[in-house]
């Protein structure tokens, strides 16, 4: 009974908590649409300029008219936010007038998800790899080599990689393409290596993740195999492989959570640079071309969606860590 | 470094005679017994003394433009050794002058986030209550903004240039720096000598400049030296995509974007910046490792 009861207060406080941070969440998105607008209006140059299109002064009212530009900021502001929570109507690109914002990111987002997927999946599969064995090998060579590339990967920015990558891979050996990227669906069934152009571009992105999971892995899986219930289970004479399944990995994987949390978003924003040398077409490459093109629906929703993956994942993995780990209090930092 | 200099004489008047050795005699001892942290000091030192002699060290200005070396390799001309860009500058020249732009604005950037965070994270740990509140959740509401992003944005609407990007990237990057001066401060602040400094009457300023910032310093000194590297890539960042640092200016970021249309026969434009980002970013990290574990003799084993 008094069990039952505990756990109602628990999924009770659980619910509370969530709930503060769903609502938290959809204040920031507000905030950050409302300063998003305003500075993006702000941009020198409108996306009508005289430079850009020479216009008779009625045509060029007419557009203005059409966009809603014409009116004062904070009409326009309201009409968006009216448009967008009611109808999830985003407007109309102005660099592809002929489609609609929320369409052109549904194209250019299959791209940017399987760059960042893939990136994932290599970075922890290689990454908790590498920290697990240098774990176990402390202070052999494969132990230094790990070191080396986590040092290189936190420390080196993911473009310089890429072009060194670029420069060794493809001019001069010339065994992989310049960059592209195949988006069909066999290259995520069969790897990277059916569809070479993956490769580069996974490799310079997953780098810096990579090395932070190694690291990660490593000094957690140190700090657990210390501990008392690690040696109790090696005093029972249980086999290496189930300790280290069953005992290390689990506890040390735990930390790994918050990993997740400090990967994941910036994974979002580092998609722009490697899009930017690999010329592949994704949502990074438009953020950069609405920017130069004072293109606002467009700035205006893919900020608004980076946000908002951005504030998810940090929801996300602090529940999934509450979950995970019990000895973490519920809203003990208050949220901080 | 006064304040640096006060929290070691602190230390040094405390301890008395002069055969004791300071705290920071001490960090630096260690320091400087850690091979890494030295080489990273030297590769600092050394792109800090190119920033700052640039004028009498590269060969030719910057902005000099040759018609008639445009796009040359390395050694393909006598007069320059890294050979020349696409619009016949000499290289060698230009990545002298880049270390100029990215020590000014790795360093530039971090004293802005120490004077806006570290008063306002001192502030909010000190006083607790209701200030505390407000500027906690002011630091929760910009952590949930992408800063790179922010950044991007930010320039795109005041247009380039080596002060907006300054400005630019600090405005995300005091917030570790509030937290962590915020977090030691609330930490020491119930401290004994703490108790103490009140009862002999000693103003809120007071305490906090010369007793509790002091001691507050190891954590916040090891977070600027990671946080020079942090500042570092994102000018090269910004610049890479081609908004940041405007021509003639040079910056590494912007050599390398611009090297990405000739990777395929002219290397030495993508080889030459890219190192030197790298090795800047490699050696203020050292600098930052060797000085956390100098300055922290719990982390030795």
């Amino acid at each position: 009974m008094a069990s039952s009861s505990r756990l109602q207060i628990l999924g009770q406080l659980m619910a509370r908590y969530i709930l503060g941070r769903i609502l938290s969440l959809i204040l920031v998105l507000f905030v950050v649409s409302i300063v998003t607008f305003f500075l993006m209006h702000q941009v020198p140059g409108g996306p009508f300029d005289e430079t850009k299109a020479p216009l008779p002064p009625a045509a060029k009212e007419n557009i203005l008219r059409k966009y809603g530009l014409d009116k004062p900021i904070h009409v326009q502001y309201l009409n968006y936010m009216k448009n967008v929570v009611l109808r999830f109507d985003f407007g109309i690109p102005y660099q592809q007038p002929t489609t609609t914002v929320t369409a052109l990111i549904a194209k250019s987002w299959k791209v940017t998800a399987q760059v960042g997927l893939t990136t994932v999946l290599v970075a922890f599969g290689l990454g908790i790899t590498l920290g697990i064995y240098a774990a176990y090998h402390q202070n052999s060579w494969i132990d230094n080599v790990t070191t080396f590339i986590a040092m290189l990967g936190i420390t080196v920015p993911s473009f310089v990689v890429a072009l060194w990558l670029i420069l060794f891979f493809a001019v001069r050996l010339k065994w992989l393409p310049m960059g592209g990227w195949n988006a069909s669906e066999s290259c995520l069934i069969g790897g990277a290596f059916i569809c070479s152009d993956w490769i580069m571009p996974v490799v310079a992105y997953a780098l810096g993740p990579l090395a932070i999971i190694a690291r990660y892995t490593r000094a957690s899986m140190v700090d657990v195999m210390r501990q008392d219930f690690t040696r109790t289970a090696k005093a029972k004479g249980l086999g290496n492989r189930t300790i280290m399944f069953r005992h290390i990995l689990r506890n040390a994987l735990i930390p790994m959570v918050t990993a997740l949390g400090v990967i994941i978003p910036n994974l979002l924003t580092g998609s722009i640079f490697i899009e930017a040398v690999f010329r592949i077409n994704g949502l990074g490459k438009f953020f950069v071309t609405s920017i130069f093109n004072r293109d606002y629906p467009m700035i205006m929703a893919l900020f608004l969606l980076i946000a908002f993956l951005w504030s998810l994942t940090y929801l996300f993995t602090d529940i999934l860590y509450t979950w995970i780990d019990p000895r973490v209090r519920l809203g003990a930092e208050g949220g901080a | 470094m006064t304040s640096e200099a006060a929290a070691g004489m602190n230390v040094a008047s405390s301890s008395g005679s002069d055969k004791h050795r300071t705290l920071w005699q001490d960090a630096a001892r260690r320091f400087l017994r850690n091979r890494l942290a030295v080489f990273g000091l030297t590769i600092v030192l050394f792109f800090l003394f190119l920033a700052i002699f640039a004028d009498l060290v590269a060969p030719y200005p910057y902005d000099k433009v040759y018609f008639d070396r445009v796009l040359r390799m390395p050694f393909d001309l006598p007069g320059h050794p890294l050979g020349t860009d696409e619009v016949g500058r000499d290289y060698m020249s230009r990545l002298i002058y880049g270390a100029r732009t990215s020590m000014t604005v790795g360093i530039a950037v971090q004293a802005i986030a120490c004077l806006i965070g570290v008063p306002l994270g001192s502030l909010a740990g000190y006083m607790g209550g209701r200030t505390d509140f407000v500027i906690s959740r002011f630091i929760d509401s910009m952590t949930a903004f992408p800063g790179l992003m922010f950044s991007i944005l930010i320039i795109s609407v005041w247009g380039g240039g080596i002060t907006k990007v300054i400005f630019a990237l600090s405005i995300t990057s005091w917030i570790g720096i509030a937290r962590l001066t915020r977090g030691q401060i609330l930490s020491l602040r119930e401290k004994e000598y703490i108790e103490a400094a009140r009862c002999l009457g000693v103003g809120r300023n007071r305490i906090i400049v010369r007793h509790l910032l002091p001691n507050a310093l190891t954590p916040i000194l090891v977070a600027i030296s990671f946080g020079i590297p942090a500042a570092i890539f994102g000018e090269a960042g910004l610049s890479f995509l081609g908004i940041g640092i405007n021509d003639p200016i040079p910056s590494w970021g912007k050599m390398v974007g611009v090297s990405n249309a000739y990777v395929r026969v002219y290397w030495h434009l993508a080889l030459f910046p890219t190192v030197a980002v790298a090795l800047a970013m490699l050696g203020f990290s050292f600098v930052g490792d060797g000085l956390r574990d100098a300055l922290d003799p719990k982390m030795m084993e």
